[in-house]
């Protein structure tokens, strides 16, 4: 484990994935160890209940503010009625749970410090079966860490990161060592990443997580299902590194820009299932690094649809193995691109008699059995050039573009080798449920757009064919 | 000789306003442009091809309602640097140089009219013509894709429409420029639609062959990029429609981070820059011509 | 009214007007006579300010160039060849130049009916002929009532009969009070319309002359306009030449200077060596009094 782990320190220090690079990075290393907290704790009236309270009771707590740091050192059900609000005025961690089986529920919790070194956290909890849920979560610099607490529970939660740099942020949230932890319904934004550590058999399902690094970041997480979740708007939605059995299924991944700009990145994972996602608007929809990493199972990749990604699947050259079928291709400006000069020979594009479908497709279908009588074939000049000289993408969209793409149609001997072929092309979408960022109609106002439009361009010439008469 | 002025011959009569000539001839000048054969070929075929943009790029997002920067959008872009700066380029090349070989630039001129106004006015009019087949153009695409129900976002458009109106300002001026320049109209067509190919296909091809043979670093990339007013449309209309530029690869990435919010300035002051210069010399020659 | 004074114009080397200086007072009517390239249609663009020079032009005391709307305010211009907007209604034009001039014309027809167009105002200037072209021209130079007309050669282009029609409009119009300015080759206009002949050379002014006497010294040369084959035209020249004349070749013919008191002297000599004649025209008086030889203008 150690000697993997050097290598992924490494690995994540050269990687361009990651902006602050050249320093060391917290995230990659185990976290820091527990310091004397901030100021007194369980001075104030919460601290004081508990201090009151014995294993398997009930604290409730009323609507208030509540400026105090608490620790939680015994298994009680500590619950918040009428919203009250733990404030830790922006100094050290705000709650602590050291005893197992803790429930925390119902507080609006806000106002960390802004350590990094100390990774001040609103709710930290080190035992097992914490059940933290319905929190609302404000100004936090790490919201919930669960150290070596497996079993617990983190449901329905809205974290809010600090609006700083993001480089000076902290993790929205963070498992380290908790197998069979369940993340569920939690909405995370403004966070550095929501990260998994060394975890098994955890389930992610239902979260939101926009306006951070990594939507959700996967490192030596083994046995993951990842459904039904939305990333959007962060550096990358989902990222997997060095992790085995993973289902990522019925997720959607939109708007995942900058640098690395992944929907789903899969960085040398094993035992893996893509399906059901719809992934658009991302810079790279799919990337695939070095996965799956073993050859005891094809990846696969089904029932997806990639749209509008500036790339839809990129694969490194070192991909092999991958199995794509049923997915829709639907305008990506580069559907597939291969990193360097590779080839994807070693990856397969459809299973059995389904392929996917291509908007790109130019075949038809005449014994119309839903598969295109041509193969789809896929190459272009330009995306080759591109795919050597990334820099060249610079002139995408350029009418500089089309004159060297009919180059490329126009003398088969400057036209490159087929990037990948895919046999069985289907002719029609394969149709998925409808997307949570599915475009509102806006027929009536690009109607209203239209009709603005025509009357203006009809004003004008109306302008020309007014009197010449001097002034009145 | 006669040296008694008859009475109520002279009066004192003072010459229209600058404003006033400027909107005289903006008229007249707007209202040539769209009886023009010009202008209803250029409105026409930009009104079809943008249907057929529409049309097209609607039907294959297949259904699926996702929204994001699609195909319509590159499309349209497209078809604006191809359409637009021909248009402009032409339209301005041949106004003053065509009305210099009728012989009409100087009856004119024999009005109580100074050269800038009539230049100015010129130049307002086309604008204002090429501005009607913009609409006229674009009005057809909306109306295309309401109709589809396309995901295409409103305000996309708008900023694209918006910005074609600036790619057309610029290439109308430098038109205006070759105008000036040429001693005849067909010269200054003829340079025109040469300078239209240089811009659209050998900046870019030549720039695209510099890359890879010299090695030009992102920064250099995206300063002669911007040298180039239809690079510095597309740009911005990335920019402005996708809110980043990091689609054009590293580029695009190093303008992005290096100037972020800044892009909309840095766009702007080039088409303008695009608008004045050209513009400004031209008047500058133009006021030392002789008309005839 | 118009004062010229020390005006010099280049084209690159050539030097077209030498310290040309002149004034016109207020009603004055000046024809300006010489050659083509003696600088006629020049110092009448320079006096429109279309043109920069050395010099200094004012009219109604605006600097020309300086002040060149105001100055163009006073003017009239009446062109050799109207060119404009050729669809353009005739109406709308003089509209048009209303709205260049500040004014706002009580009634176009009633401009029109002024010129001898009535009832033209829907016409486009494409279907005028070129009569009618130069009396719009002329009705949009007479807009405003300015002080000044200049006229540059404006009978150039119109046949005999559309010149004496014109030439007699513009008499009419021009009427009292107004300052004439006016470039011409014709002898007639010239006794029509002018009080003194300024004869332009080599953009020189050589001399100022009242009309009257002008138009007496004119009569002296005319030339004789033959018809004849290309083949037999070398021939023709040379029995021409061997019986005094000077005969230039024009394309379809020969042009003789003759003397008025001579005029079918060649037509005898032609015959006599049986070359036929297929027409012939007699021009009038158009040579300038510096050069026996004649132009003619198409």
């Amino acid at each position: 484990m150690s000697t993997r782990l050097s290598i992924l320190i490494v690995a994540v220090g050269l990687s361009p994935a990651l902006p602050c690079a050249a320093e060391p990075d917290p995230h990659t290393a185990a976290p820091a160890k527990r310091q004397a907290a901030a100021g007194p704790v369980n001075t104030g009236v919460i601290g004081m209940r508990i201090a009151a309270a014995r294993d398997g009771d009930t604290v409730e707590i009323g609507p208030g503010i509540y400026r105090e740091h608490i620790r939680i050192d015994r298994s009680i059900r500590l619950v918040g009625r009428g919203g009250p609000v733990i404030d830790g005025g922006g100094s050290g961690d705000i709650i602590e749970i050291v005893a197992p089986g803790v429930v925390l529920r119902g507080f609006t919790i806000r106002g960390t410090g802004i350590d990094l070194d100390q990774e001040n956290a609103a709710v930290r909890a080190t035992a097992a079966g914490a059940v933290i849920e319905d929190n609302t979560l404000e100004d936090v610099l790490f919201g919930i860490d669960l150290r070596e607490a497996p079993g617990s529970v983190v449901r329905g939660n809205r974290i809010g990161g600090k609006k700083l740099d993001i480089a000076r942020r902290g993790d929205g949230l963070r498992l380290w060592r908790c197998d069979g932890a369940l993340i569920e319904n939690n909405t995370v934004h403004d966070g550095r990443d929501s990260i998994l550590w060394y975890s098994k058999g955890i389930t992610v399902r239902g979260n939101t997580g926009r306006d951070c690094r990594y939507g959700l970041h996967l490192m030596f997480s083994d046995g993951v299902t990842i459904e039904n979740n939305l990333f959007a708007n962060n550096s990358v939605g989902i990222y997997l590194m060095y992790t085995s059995g993973v289902n990522i299924s019925g997720n959607t991944l939109y708007r995942n820009r900058g640098p690395s700009g992944y929907g789903i990145g899969l960085k040398e994972t094993d035992r893996f299932t893509v399906t059901g996602n719809r992934i658009s608007a991302n810079r790279v929809g799919v990337y695939i690094d070095g996965s799956p990493f073993t050859a005891a199972q094809p990846g696969d990749f089904h029932r997806n649809t990639i749209a509008y990604n500036d790339i839809g699947f990129t694969f490194l050259p070192s991909a092999r193995n991958n199995e794509l079928y049923e997915n829709n291709f639907i305008d990506n400006i580069d559907q597939v691109s291969v990193a360097g000069r590779g080839s994807l020979e070693a990856n397969r594009f459809w299973k059995g008699e389904r392929g996917n479908y291509w908007s790109d497709y130019t075949g038809y279908d005449q014994n119309g059995d839903g598969v295109g009588d041509f193969i789809h074939e896929s190459w272009t000049l330009f995306e080759n050039m591109v795919d050597r000289e990334p820099k060249l993408r610079l002139f995408l969209f350029s009418p500089a573009q089309q004159a060297v793409e009919f180059v490329g149609r126009a003398l088969p001997s400057v036209r490159p080798e087929p990037k990948f072929i895919d046999e069985v092309p289907l002719m029609r979408p394969v149709p998925l449920p409808a997307d949570v960022y599915a475009s509102t109609p806006s027929a009536a106002s690009l109607g209203a757009l239209a009709v603005g439009l025509l009357l203006s361009g009809g004003a004008i010439v109306g302008a020309a064919g007014g009197r010449f008469g001097g002034p009145k | 000789m006669n040296a008694t002025i008859a009475a109520g011959a002279v009066r004192t009569a003072t010459p229209p306003s600058f404003g006033s000539n400027l909107a005289t001839v903006a008229q007249r000048e707007l209202r040539e442009a769209v009886r023009s054969r010009w202008f209803v070929l250029y409105t026409l075929a930009f009104a079809v091809l943008g249907l057929g943009v529409s049309y097209v790029s609607a039907a294959g997002s297949g259904g699926s309602g996702l929204a994001g920067f699609g195909r319509t959008t590159a499309g349209l872009i497209n078809l604006v640097l191809l359409i637009v700066p021909l248009m402009a380029l032409t339209a301005g090349a041949a106004s003053i140089a065509s009305d210099r070989e009728r012989g009409m630039l100087a009856y004119l001129l024999a009005q109580p009219v100074s050269r800038i106004e009539l230049l100015l006015g010129k130049y307002l009019g086309l604008a204002a013509a090429l501005f009607a087949s913009l609409c006229v153009g674009f009005g057809v695409c909306a109306a295309v894709l309401s109709f589809k129900g396309e995901g295409t976002r409103v305000a996309s458009l708008v900023w694209l429409i918006g910005l074609s109106m600036g790619l057309a300002l610029s290439t109308l001026s430098v038109g205006v420029l070759l105008s000036v320049l040429a001693r005849k109209a067909s010269a200054a067509v003829g340079a025109a639609v040469f300078l239209w190919l240089t811009l659209v296909f050998v900046t870019d091809l030549g720039l695209m062959a510099g890359t890879v043979a010299m090695r030009l670093r992102v920064e250099q990339l995206l300063a002669l990029s911007l040298v180039n007013p239809l690079q510095v449309f597309k740009m911005w209309s990335l920019h402005a429609v996708d809110a980043n530029l990091d689609v054009l690869g590293p580029a695009g990435l190093y303008a992005s981070e290096e100037f972020g919010g800044r892009l909309h300035a840095i766009f702007g002051l080039c088409l303008a820059l695009w608008s004045v210069v050209p513009l400004a010399v031209a008047a500058a020659v133009f006021s030392r011509r002789s008309p005839v | 009214m118009i004062s010229i004074q020390g005006v010099t114009k280049r084209f690159g080397r050539s030097t077209v007007l030498t310290d040309v200086s002149l004034d016109v007072l207020g009603g004055g009517s000046v024809a300006f006579w010489g050659a083509n390239g003696a600088g006629k249609s020049t110092l009448l663009r320079c006096v429109l300010g279309l043109l920069r020079f050395d010099g200094r032009i004012t009219v109604g005391g605006h600097d020309v160039l300086r002040a060149g709307k105001h100055a163009r305010m006073l003017i009239g211009y009446v062109p050799q060849e109207l060119g404009f907007y050729d669809d353009l209604r005739v109406d709308e034009a003089v509209r048009y130049f209303a709205r260049l001039k500040g004014i706002a014309p009580r009634s176009v027809d009633a401009v029109l009916v002024g010129v001898g167009l009535p009832g033209q105002g829907r016409k486009r200037i494409r279907e005028l002929s070129g009569g009618m072209k130069q009396r719009l021209a002329l009705a949009v130079a007479m807009l405003g009532d300015p002080p000044v007309l200049v006229l540059d050669e404006v009978t150039a282009s119109l046949d005999a009969c559309g010149r004496g029609e014109f030439v007699s409009l513009l008499s009419r119009l021009s009427g009292t009070g107004r300052t004439l300015l006016f470039a011409s080759h014709r002898v007639e206009e010239i006794a029509a319309l002018a009080e003194r002949v300024v004869v332009l050379e080599r953009g020189k002014i050589e001399t100022v002359t009242r009309a009257s006497d002008f138009s007496g010294h004119l009569g002296a040369d005319s030339t004789l306009h033959l018809t004849i084959r290309a083949d037999a035209r070398d021939s023709a020249a040379a029995v021409l030449r061997s019986g005094g004349f000077a005969p230039r070749h024009n394309g379809v013919g020969l042009l003789v200077p003759v003397r008025s008191e001579h005029k079918a002297a060649p037509f005898r000599l032609l015959a006599d060596a049986s070359i036929a004649i297929d027409d012939f025209e007699l021009l009038t008086a158009r040579s300038t009094p510096g050069h026996a030889h004649t132009e003619v203008h198409s």
